[in-house]
């Protein structure tokens, strides 16, 4: 499933030093640009990874939190939590 | 008429350039090497035009209009938009307008439908491995994008397929002009998803093995059985079967191999020898 404007608010800090820069100063004014649902608004704000991982293109997720300055070895520990409690949830039917 | 003059693979990974000073010594030399050896083999094959076909990262294009396959006909090209390839010595590349219409045209006559772009911005997956083969010039360029990152992509063999349509589109073209074809992306990675920083050198060398034996159905075989199982980095080997069929599946030469644990992906440059008539062209 794709989050069209969790999609596009990657994409255009990606695309847009300008505003990488804003959203670095202030999240909130940026964020307030896009019609986020409220739960998708708030994993963003907790730098939730395994949650905005199911609603956006890795690569684009990948991008977004190396923006943000998360370590590498943060974020794959991240993602790799978020895929085994996936997997235990799979096994659990 | 144009002449198809060489064909090349490389990988791309960010981390060769934004991670260099990280990699291990002795995987940074054997690096270096390769690139030097894919450069020398580009040179050898003197390019007027390169073809350069590449995934695009989320810099041209987005879910509103996402296309399997564009081409870019641009008089120009802006180099790389990523600000950590601020150091990539062209801020602007030159295009061939000329041969990328003929692509489009040649396409669209035989039932092919690529999307076309007048001005495309040419990210990492072009511009890495021009910048470390280290040409002393980079030669007028077609840029083709290959969508190898966001589902649905073209099937391995329609990209197959591609290969060979450039090849006789190339063979077509009315102008006395050397074209080189070069491939990049993958071959095994994983980014953005929890098997992130894996490389399954497993696949890599049988997928190695399966472009050495030239069999096309071999090839299209094994990876429609292993990319939907394996990290989503090794889509980008949509690229080099691209290659494979400008090159008739034939000829292909492994420059060098490597899993690149700091830059997370299995490292992998190739060519493809085009047969006696571009051995006597290009002497070795």
């Amino acid at each position: 499933m794709r989050d069209y404007w969790l999609g596009r608010l990657f994409f255009d800090l990606q695309n847009s030093p300008a505003v990488a820069e804003e959203y670095r100063a202030d999240r909130g004014r940026v964020l307030a640009r896009y019609p986020l649902k409220p739960e998708v608004r708030a994993a963003v704000e907790s730098d939730d990874v395994a949650y905005l991982s199911q609603l956006v293109n890795p690569y684009l997720l990948r991008f977004y939190f190396f923006m943000i300055g998360m370590p590498d070895e943060v974020f794959i520990g991240r993602l790799r939590a978020a895929g085994a409690a996936a997997a235990a949830r799979s096994s659990h039917g | 008429m144009a002449r198809l003059a060489g064909v090349f693979a490389s990988s791309h990974a960010p981390l060769l350039v934004r991670g260099w000073e990280h990699i291990a010594a002795a995987r940074k030399g054997r690096l270096a090497a390769a690139f030097a050896e894919l450069g020398r083999r580009i040179a050898r094959a003197r390019p007027d035009v390169l073809i350069e076909i590449a995934p695009d990262h989320w810099v041209n294009f987005f879910i509103d209009n996402l296309p399997s396959v564009c081409i870019g006909v641009g008089e120009v090209h802006e180099g790389p938009p990523e600000p950590w390839m601020r150091d990539f010595p062209q801020p602007r590349i030159a295009g061939h307008p000329r041969l990328a219409s003929h692509l489009l045209t040649a396409a669209l006559e035989r039932d092919f439908e690529p999307s076309v772009s007048h001005h495309m911005k040419l990210d990492h997956g072009f511009c890495i491995p021009l910048w470390k083969a280290g040409l002393d010039a980079i030669p007028a360029l077609v840029p083709i994008v290959i969508n190898g990152l966001e589902p649905p992509m073209p099937t391995v063999r329609r990209c197959y397929a591609w290969g060979a349509l450039l090849a006789e589109a190339i063979a077509t073209y009315p102008e006395d002009l050397r074209v080189a074809i070069l491939a990049t992306g993958g071959l095994s990675h994983s980014i953005g998803e929890p098997t992130m920083g894996e490389i399954d050198e497993a696949f890599d060398r049988e997928c190695i093995r399966q472009f050495e034996s030239g069999s096309e159905r071999a090839l299209i075989e094994f990876l429609n059985e292993h990319l939907p199982r394996i990290g989503n980095g090794a889509a980008e080997v949509r690229s080099w079967v691209a290659a494979h069929g400008a090159a008739a599946g034939r000829g292909f030469e492994l420059i060098d191999y490597g899993p690149v644990p700091e830059v997370y992906v299995g490292c992998g440059f190739a060519s493809w020898d085009l047969g006696t008539s571009a051995a006597e062209d290009n002497p070795r």
